[in-house]
């Protein structure tokens, strides 16, 4: 579903070249939950927004759901990213002058779909998120973890092909931050693939797979699954 | 299309929002008047005043001392002037249309000084005036030069037949109008016929309101200051002139020649304030239709760079490149669809203010509506910059910012 092989990212500005991701390779199948950790400024980040389309890897194969990535144009990144993608924020990144409803239909009308179809969508993910009542509120009038809970309902509406989440509790109390990790452990039992960068070292370990970024390169793959991999490779 | 969130998400910051549009409403208010105000002048100044005027001038003989005399001079300088090679015609005349100063008498249908008069200007004038102005005589006839009376200003200033333009005509007879030749009008208690009508004639008062309504009339008024009207041969004018002054200032050594002057130079000075006010008119608008554009791209630009990170993270939910700018279009189509709402509304209301306090003719009905749409064009112009900017705002910012 998610397959890199050897990516490679430089970031060039005028007077130094980073080297934030090196030969990075890595598989995620459907229904999985990974776990990116690592120093801060090792490549989670760069990694996140590769898989999320955000960015542009500089070499390297990346095929998303067997669809090599690497040629596409904006437009049809966009595209992509709109249908197969769920965004997770460390700081929410909802719409401040937009209610709840409105927030979570962001994505949706990008998609072009009949409005009929979107509310009957909103109205799910919010309620399973808990938070249908407060429809109406904008984000402001909400706390840290409803916000969050909004913004994994946002993810989540479009049906994507995978989550992705960079430090999704990082602004959350560890009481809230327990609470979305539910949830999205809950979002992952119903089948959909999560990837999360978290510095939470108790969280990675609680998940399925954890991957271990160290200077741009998975360093130590911990985890059943991962070991599998590492063995193969 | 998004409009449903545009707007709300537009109505929590009412602020800026009601600041720019009440800005594109008074811009619009003051531009559609304005450019309304132009218009109405620019429509004065391209009344023509029935003269040849390209072809024209003019200028002034007066006498001094016991040896002058003007009856003779007058002859004279007429005979000489009218042998003139280049010269087509001269006439002596008391004054000169559009030029600010002359003569006019109110005019009534009976001998009964209670009835309201109808005004005219009146050129005291010989029956070579139709032929130098190169009036279009429509009806009747000239009159001729036995019929020319000369008296002294003190003797009076009666006269037994007239030239009228047709306006005059038709605010005298309104039924008949252009075949109202023959008919009699009465000046006090003088009766004047009409002899022949031309299609144009102004008065020398360019504000005027009876502007268009005037007369020849066949009566040279006995004075040491003579006014001469010449037309010459196109493009001879500027030639003749000099040519002219120092002939006449040759022939008599016992008056002086002044004023000499071109119709065309007359026009410009008659109508300075009204060219300098649509000038001004003009600098005014540009500068607030610049001020509200530059209004508008701030608050563009203002209000791209507080979204920032909600466009890259628009960017990263599935929006391409024209959506995100197509949003901003938007955005500020509604702004100043607001501004131009209220600016229709002030606009109207000015403009009846306007035409009820200084008597002007009511604007017409398309002037607000294509200032609307004017504005609304300015306001996507602005706005196109910031916003081609926001389309590409990188979507990475949704991840890299805090
Ligand atoms: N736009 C950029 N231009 C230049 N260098 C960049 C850019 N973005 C990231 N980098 C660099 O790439 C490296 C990896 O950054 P990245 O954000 O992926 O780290 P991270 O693991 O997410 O760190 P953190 O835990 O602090 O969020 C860092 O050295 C960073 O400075
Ligand atoms: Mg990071």
């Amino acid at each position: 579903m998610l397959n890199m092989k050897n990516i490679r990212k430089v970031f060039r500005t005028d007077l130094v070249e980073t080297c934030a991701l090196d030969d990075f390779s890595l598989t995620v199948d459907q229904g999985e939950f990974v776990t990116i950790t690592g120093p801060s400024g090792c490549g989670k980040t760069t990694f996140l927004n590769i898989a999320g389309l955000l960015e542009t890897h500089t070499s390297g194969l990346y095929l998303l759901d067997d669809v090599d990535v690497s040629q596409l144009g904006d437009y049809a990144r966009a595209k992509l990213r709109n249908q197969k993608i769920g965004f997770i924020f460390q700081s929410f990144n909802l719409m401040p002058d937009l209610n709840l409803f409105d927030n979570i239909d962001v994505p949706l009308r990008y998609r072009g779909m009949k409005s009929a179809e979107r509310k009957e969508r909103i109205d799910k993910a919010l309620d399973s998120v808990g938070l249908f009542a407060r429809r109406k509120h904008v984000p402001a009038q909400l706390s840290g973890g409803q916000q969050q809970r909004v913004a994994i309902a946002r993810a989540l509406v479009g049906d994507p092909l995978f989550l992705l989440a960079d430090e999704p509790t990082g602004n959350l109390d560890s009481n809230t931050a327990k609470g979305v990790m539910a949830l999205l452990e809950e979002i992952n039992d119903s089948g959909t693939t999560i990837i999360m960068v978290t510095h939470d070292q108790s969280l990675a370990q609680q998940s399925k797979r954890n991957i271990h970024i160290l200077d741009g390169r998975i360093s130590n793959a911990s985890n059943e699954t991962a070991n599998k991999e590492a063995t193969a490779a | 299309m998004e409009i449903g969130p545009i707007l709300r998400a537009l109505t929590r910051n009412k602020l800026g929002v009601i600041l720019i549009s009440l800005q594109i409403a008074f811009t619009m208010t003051v531009m559609v008047n304005a450019v309304f105000i132009i218009n109405e002048r620019s429509k004065l100044m391209a009344r023509p005043s029935g003269l040849d005027e390209p072809n024209m001038f003019y200028l002034r003989s007066t006498g001094f001392g016991d040896q002058f005399n003007s009856e003779i001079t007058e002859q004279d300088d007429l005979e000489l002037l009218r042998n003139v090679p280049g010269i087509v015609d001269a006439t002596a005349i008391n004054s000169i249309p559009i030029s600010g100063g002359g003569s006019s008498d109110g005019l009534r249908l009976e001998d009964d000084p209670t009835l309201p008069s109808i005004p005219a200007a009146v050129y005291f004038t010989d029956e070579r005036a139709l032929n130098t102005m190169r009036l279009n005589l429509i009806a009747g006839e000239n009159f001729s030069g036995s019929d020319v009376l000369h008296q002294r200003s003190s003797e009076g200033r009666n006269y037994p037949m007239a030239v009228v333009s047709l306006a005059l005509a038709e605010a005298l007879f309104p039924e008949e109008g252009q075949t109202a030749v023959g008919k009699i009008f009465y000046n006090d208690s003088n009766p004047v016929q009409i002899i022949g009508i031309v299609e144009r004639l102004q008065a020398p008062w360019t504000n005027s309101f009876f502007v268009e309504q005037a007369m020849l009339v066949p009566l040279n008024f006995i004075s040491s200051t003579s006014t001469y009207l010449i037309r010459t041969e196109p493009g001879q004018r500027d030639r003749l002139m000099v040519e002219t002054e120092e002939l006449l200032a040759g022939n008599n050594s016992n008056r002086i020649i002044r004023d000499l002057k071109s119709m065309d130079e007359t026009r410009e000075e008659s109508y300075r304030l009204d060219s300098s006010m649509a000038t001004i008119l003009f600098v005014v608008i540009l500068t607030l239709v610049f001020i509200t554009s530059m209004g508008i791209v701030g608050l563009a630009v203002f209000g791209i760079n507080r979204r920032r990170k909600q466009i890259g993270t628009r960017r990263a939910l599935g929006a391409t490149h024209a959506e995100i700018l197509r949003y901003f279009m938007l955005e500020n189509f509604f702004i100043s669809g607001v501004g131009v709402t209220i600016g229709a509304v002030l606009t109207i209301a000015f403009s009846i203010a306007l035409s009820s306090l200084f008597e002007m003719p009511t604007m017409g009905w398309y002037y607000t509506p294509a200032g609307m749409l004017i504005l609304i064009g300015i306001g996507q112009l602005a706005v196109l910059g910031p916003s081609t900017k926001a389309s590409r705002i990188e979507p990475a910012i949704a991840t890299r910012s805090i």
